[in-house]
């Protein structure tokens, strides 16, 4: 039958597009063991240099990535609850802002961070210092890594556990809190004893893609690193001193790490029910202890957990924007401190060095890399969704779309350079073909969620059941109910991967050749220390961004 | 000829068996009732009838083919869920020429069907409407106008009333059926209302965990109910359980708790044998003196429920056992009040006697 | 104790008004329903009372205490859910036990309590068994069980069999009522089923938009409805419009035009008013039995179980019900034939006619 062979082509498709890149990497690492081996561990130069170094920016990484998410889930979680089930003005544009980091091209924001806290035109100029407020290398306490640093990855991984926890928290039918509330329940002790049980495996999942996001990220950390490593950025550094094997041994790594944490976690939350049902003993005094101390804190001091989740979504997200657009006006013309042309905007785009034309030039790239990649995947990720939907190997797609979101895109870059390129199949050469085909293997489960997103709850089994008792083939059926009934997920999916692929820095930088994206710029022009220029083009990025995501609203409240 | 017929039909899914080798030949121009408790497998053989579910085993055919394998498009056979599924991005016009589209139908003939359907269901002037701007009613019956626009010929409805208020249900009960007659359709209607199942059906299909209990004219399965499962779904009753102690030629007498004697005019079960006695309840009456030629009990009024137009009262025997009657407004019988000592007389030949179940009598009236 | 006052309560979501200045006391030991069609602020209503929604305006007391701004967990109530709201990761036991633990009752009270509980509302589940084991039945009454063992002597029952099957749905109907007099509770019942509300309650409120239109016993109510919405919302009945001809001693006589006249006892409407007249099937019979005849002729028959609905056609085109019980054994007509229709004086209710025009005012969508 023709639907069987529509399956077929699609899975090869997908396999090959999709599923390969994201496995290569491993491959490589054991077909060419001997090469790794020398490098890594036996170079008769360095020794096992390589591996020390290997070993101390896993280590850095999980230190940040584990203090990140702690702090994310502290306050992530009550600003989940927040949002899932009080309504209040401003909302929406709360919402947003929360997500706003998810959208914005990290490289951009990690600038934005960056002028705020450790330059003068950020907030240390605001407050009448001569110098910015903290230092580049300025260690946070108890977790031991750089404050920057930790800010950054706050911001970006907060929307994973605050959209998460808040998806899953709506899911769960509010009559459960009214019931425990009118059983004589706090609303501490309710959260305790319901809410928060019922809603684990989305806090766990949540935590694990921060945990991931954090672990892979690499545009905004290459900017705001200063001194030290992290795993991701080794990767891009070695690849870009040709040092492959070392580069491929970190980079499955970080491949098999993201496995497993996803797969116990994937499988703890499809279990279901019963998995999350914490019991404690506790002794009665204590408990009751608990519960005068919940009604307490229930009565006077609720507003915590109100205030304190928009605090620091005040000052991770919205100030270091402010700061940037507001420094962009400052250095317009000339360094405001100094008062030289050379360090204005003006200058440094028109002027010798010419930054404008290699701004337009990377736009042209950026927008038509996110063009063809987003279209290219969303034509995979449609038929993708409905196999997902429909057979009974959908949830292990399902499962294994979750690779490509959560390995680090360094890794991923890495990998489709050496599975397409030259040591590879040898069929694309680094530039913008590669750059596509890389973009493509993220974009697609972006698109894909946002698709099942919308198909699931939206009953189109039952109307296509329908439609087909009414005379309609299952094509017609698929043409004429489900398309336009899933219209707006593949429209969200698409500005979603489309704004994804605008901002990617860590992958791009690996399979980019000679072919700049804009984001890629930013990380250059910091490196060549064109301020102005970086903040300019940050600006740009952002602006783009925002704009995207503004059509989106649009869309989805319509 | 029959128009739909099922053949040893067995559907299984997993380890729970959904049907057991069902048989069933319906009629063309009939209305048939499938009715059951939740779980009975009512919907699922819907399905297989539409062709969305294959069963396992056993044979379909409709108008005299055979359909196993045979798509659901290609069927004739139209299916109405529960929240009627009318496709939420067209209006009632576009919801309506849905069928006549796919088939691909000239414009002119499209056009036409498609105003006559809406006329006939009383929609015309809301052709423009999207199916969230309708009421639950008008939903009803613009899925209706798609089925019939789309040629079918058999109307399958899976709870057509279910997503309705129980005020509304009892008004489209028989508008729904007029319709369905004018047409000449076959609808066979999935059920768990029995009442609605006795008032709209010409035959009734009483399904019990996959299994066919029982079929007839509804007043059949009313007045002549083969088990104490079907007693006890369809219209309720009062069940007494004991044991012959004698049998003539006229009828026979049963021990029940506490020693109290009931007289039935069935003879089908010897001296000795544990049984079950079924009563409407109402067939039982009550009143201040004993009624000649009837079994009469002596009881206590222990509550009196108001029951759709008819009075229920709730009456405690000598044994300790209750016994419900129910008396419809209007028929001028006295009236009691709770702590009233009455007697209950029920007449013999009213009485069903049924062995009794192997499974325990809980078991088989228990619905909770 | 838990006698329940609401004056003046007023709840309004934009521009509509759930609830219009509402005035209910709902007396102690007292099983009280509420009915309307969907959208009529009943439901709003019960949250009102149990503080899941806090109204614009009015006072809410509960055993003669203003709760208005005391939060849902300190208004001592028990709330029953149509989605019955069992805690999914909690047994049987878990959700049981759930209100005297969060209050940090001793163990063993609460044991005891549950275990009396258990018996009491005859919950047959094994207490180990998680909640989606069981069927809807078992599960509505362990929810019942849950929200009595706090102890408290007010029950609010939302539509609480409305996600059960109807055989269940009539089974409970009787438990929740011997529950609630067993021990003695005061109860507000929320459904829209009407004959549910009537076979189970002391005392229905009937609502629509908003409003309070009246409230009685169900025998009352069914009996004597003072409007015409109720008389069409409590039960089926039969609505013909006519004109008041001649008030007499006797009761007044009204035209239905056609030649067909009708007496009523009811003597409240004016000479010449346009009016609608009500009667339900049951209290039709066969034959010229009383003073009030009307001639028509049989369109069908629908039988049901021991009941047979007979339509009668008028001759104003007009189509009557007459319903009757197979059990008295009478002639049933056939198709076609002529027949006599009587309903007897008393039987028969007058109404204003409605300004929005009869067929709207008896529209339940």
């Amino acid at each position: 039958m023709s639907s069987r062979l529509v399956v077929s082509c699609t899975l090869v498709t997908f396999i090959i597009f999709v599923m390969l890149p994201t496995f290569y990497l491993i491959s490589y690492v054991f077909l060419r063991w001997d090469e790794v081996w020398y490098e890594v561990f036996a170079n008769p130069i360095i020794g096992d240099e390589n591996w020390r170094q290997i070993i101390k920016a896993l280590i850095f990484s999980f230190r940040l990535s584990l203090s990140t998410v702690a702090f994310d889930l502290i306050f992530g979680v009550p600003l989940a609850y927040v949002l899932a089930r009080k309504r209040f003005p401003g909302k929406g544009l709360l919402e947003d802002l929360v997500t706003l980091p998810l959208v914005i091209p990290t490289s951009g924001f990690g600038f934005a961070t960056l002028v705020t806290w450790t330059t003068v035109a950020g907030l240390g100029g605001l407050l009448g210092m001569r110098s910015g407020l903290i230092s580049l290398n300025a260690v946070a306490p108890f977790i031991n890594v750089p404050f920057i640093l930790f800010i950054v990855h706050v911001a970006l991984t907060f929307p994973y556990v605050v959209r998460t926890v808040e998806t899953k928290i709506q899911s769960i039918d509010m009559t459960y809190e009214i019931a425990s509330r009118t059983l004589g329940a706090y609303s501490l002790t309710t959260f305790r004893n319901i809410l928060f049980p019922l809603a684990l495996p989305g806090i766990f999942s949540g935590a694990v893609l921060a945990f991931a996001r954090s672990l892979g990220e690499t545009g905004a950390t290459m900017i705001v690193s200063g001194v030290s490593t992290t795993a991701s950025i080794a990767i891009v550094r070695w690849a870009s001193e040709f040092k492959i094997p070392t580069a491929a041994f970190m980079g499955s790594l970080l491949v098999f790490i993201a496995w497993v944490i996803i797969l116990p976690a994937e499988i703890y939350v499809s279990r279901g029910r019963r998995a999350h049902s914490l019991s404690f003993s506790v002794p009665m005094n204590l408990t009751r202890r608990i519960i005068r101390f919940e009604r307490f804190l229930s009565r006077k001091l609720f507003f915590i957990k109100d205030i304190v989740p928009l605090v620091i979504v005040a000052v991770a997200v919205v100030i270091p924007i402010a700061v940037v657009l507001n420094s962009v006006i400052l250095y317009w013309s000339a360094d405001p401190y100094t008062g030289k042309i050379e360090g204005g905007v003006v200058h440094q785009l028109f002027g010798p060095s010419n930054y404008f034309s290699h701004l337009l030039k990377a736009t042209l790239t950026s927008i038509i890399v996110a063009l063809v990649s987003t279209y290219i995947a969303t034509c995979i990720a449609i038929p993708i969704s409905f196999i997902i939907e429909r057979r009974w190997y959908g949830r292990i797609i399902r499962t294994m779309l979750k690779v490509p979101l959560i390995i680090p895109t360094s890794s991923l870059g890495l990998s489709v350079l050496l599975l397409w390129g030259s040591s590879g199949l040898n069929l694309v050469s680094s530039g913008i073909w590669m750059i596509i085909l890389t973009h493509i293997v993220f974009s697609v489960p972006v698109v894909v969620e946002s698709i099942i997103a919308s198909y699931e709850g939206s009953g189109i089994q039952m109307y296509e059941e329908s439609a087909r008792t009414l005379g309609a083939t299952a094509y017609n059926a698929i043409e004429a109910v489900s398309l336009p009934l899933i219209k707006g997920g593949v429209f969200t999916g698409f500005i979603l991967s489309f704004t994804r692929s605008l901002g990617e820095t860590g992958a791009t930088f690996i399979v980019m050749g000679r072919d700049l994206t804009i984001p890629v710029l930013v990380v250059n022009m910091v490196e060549a220390l064109a301020i102005p220029a970086a903040l300019f083009t940050s600006t740009y990025l952002i602006a783009l961004s925002l704009v995207m995501l503004a059509i989106v609203r649009v869309f989805t409240q319509r | 000829m029959s128009i739909v017929k099922l053949v040893n039909v067995t559907k299984r899914f997993g380890g729970i068996t959904a049907l057991r080798g069902i048989s069933l030949s319906i009629e063309d121009g009939e209305y048939v009732c499938i009715l059951g408790p939740t779980g009975a497998g009512k919907t699922t053989l819907l399905r297989i009838i539409a062709g969305l579910v294959e069963p396992d085993e056993g044979e379909i055919y409709i108008e005299g083919r055979r359909v196993n394998g045979v798509p659901p498009e290609r069927r004739n056979a139209v299916y109405m869920f529960q929240n009627f599924a009318l496709f939420p991005h067209m209006t009632v016009w576009e919801n309506v020429s849905f069928g006549p589209m796919v088939k691909e139908w000239s414009s002119e003939k499209i056009e036409n069907v498609t105003s006559e359907t809406l006329e006939m269901v009383r929609l015309g002037e809301r052709r423009d409407a999207y199916p969230s701007e309708l009421s639950g009613g008008m939903q009803q019956r613009v899925a209706l106008a798609r089925g019939i626009a789309a040629g079918a010929r058999i109307l399958l409805l899976d709870e057509p009333f279910g997503a309705l208020d129980a005020r509304l249900r009892v008004n489209l009960r028989t508008q729904l059926r007029s319709l369905v007659k004018d047409q000449g359709l076959t609808a066979i209607h999935v059920t768990h209302d029995q009442e609605e199942a006795l008032m709209v059906a010409d035959r009734i299909v009483i399904l019990r965990e996959g299994r066919i209990e029982q079929t007839g004219l509804p007043q059949d399965i009313y007045n002549h109910p083969k088990s104490i499962f079907v007693m006890s779904f369809v219209g309720g009753a009062n069940f007494l359980d004991g044991v012959v102690s004698r049998v003539t030629g006229s009828g026979s007498t049963i021990e029940i708790r506490g020693g109290l004697r009931i007289r039935v005019s069935d003879t089908s079960n010897g001296a000795g044998e544990r049984v079950v006695v079924g009563v409407r309840r109402e067939d039982v009456s009550l009143g201040k003196s004993r009624k000649r030629g009837f079994n009469n009990l002596v009881g206590e009024v222990l509550d009196v429920m108001f029951v759709g137009g008819s009075i229920e009262y709730v009456v405690r025997l000598e044994n300790d056992m209750t016994m419900l009657s129910r008396i419809l407004l209007g028929e001028g019988s006295m009236a009691f009040k709770e702590g009233d000592m009455v007697i209950v007389s029920f007449h013999p030949s009213e009485c069903h006697v049924f062995q009794y179940p192997e499974r325990g009598l809980l078991k088989e009236i228990e619905a909770i | 104790m838990p006698e329940v006052k609401l004056v003046n309560v007023t709840k309004r979501y934009g521009r509509i008004i759930a609830n219009d200045h509402i005035n209910l006391t709902i007396k102690d030991k007292e099983y009280i329903s509420v009915i309307g069609p969907s959208g009529c602020g009943k439901t709003t209503l019960i949250k009102c009372i149990a503080g899941i929604i806090e109204p614009d305006e009015g006072e809410i007391y509960i055993g003669g205490r203003l709760v208005n701004n005391v939060p849902i967990e300190d208004r001592g109530i028990g709330y029953v859910f149509q989605n019955i709201a069992l805690f999914p990761h909690m047994t049987v036991w878990g959700n049981i036990t759930y209100g005297p633990r969060v209050r940090g009752f001793p163990p063993e009270e609460t044991e005891a309590i549950a275990r009396e509980m258990i018996e009491m509302i005859k919950v047959t589940a094994r207490v180990d068994a998680y909640p989606d084991e069981l069927s809807g039945g078992t599960q509505q009454k362990t929810a019942v069980a849950r929200a009595l063992m706090t102890r408290s002597r007010l029950l609010l029952l939302d539509e609480p069999l409305g996600a059960l099957d109807l055989k269940v749905r009539a089974a409970l109907r009787y438990e929740l009522r011997r529950i609630v007099k067993d021990l003695g509770l005061t109860a507000l019942h929320v459904t829209h089923d009407q004959e549910e509300a009537m076979s189970i309650s002391d005392r229905v409120v009937v609502m629509r938009r908003g409003r309070i239109i009246e409230s009685g016993r169900p025998i009352e109510l069914y009996m004597r409805p003072k409007k015409l919405f109720t008389a069409n919302f409590v039960g089926e009945a039969n609505f013909l419009v006519g004109e008041v001809k001649l008030i007499t001693g006797e009761g007044s006589i009204i035209d239905l035009g056609d030649g067909m006249k009708i007496l009523s006892r009811d003597r409240s409407r004016e000479m010449g008013e346009r009016v609608v007249v009500a009667f339900r099937p049951e209290f039709a019979s066969l034959g010229r039995t009383c003073e009030n005849a009307l001639a028509g002729k049989m369109t069908s028959i629908i039988y049901s179980g021991d009941l047979v609905r007979l339509h009668v056609e008028l001759p104003n085109g007009d189509v009557i019900v007459v319903k009757r019980s197979l059990r008295l054994y009478e002639p049933i007509p056939r198709a076609g034939d002529e027949v006599t229709v009587s309903v007897p004086p008393e039987n028969i209710l007058v109404y204003p006619y409605p300004e929005r025009g009869l067929h709207r005012e008896l529209s339940l969508e």
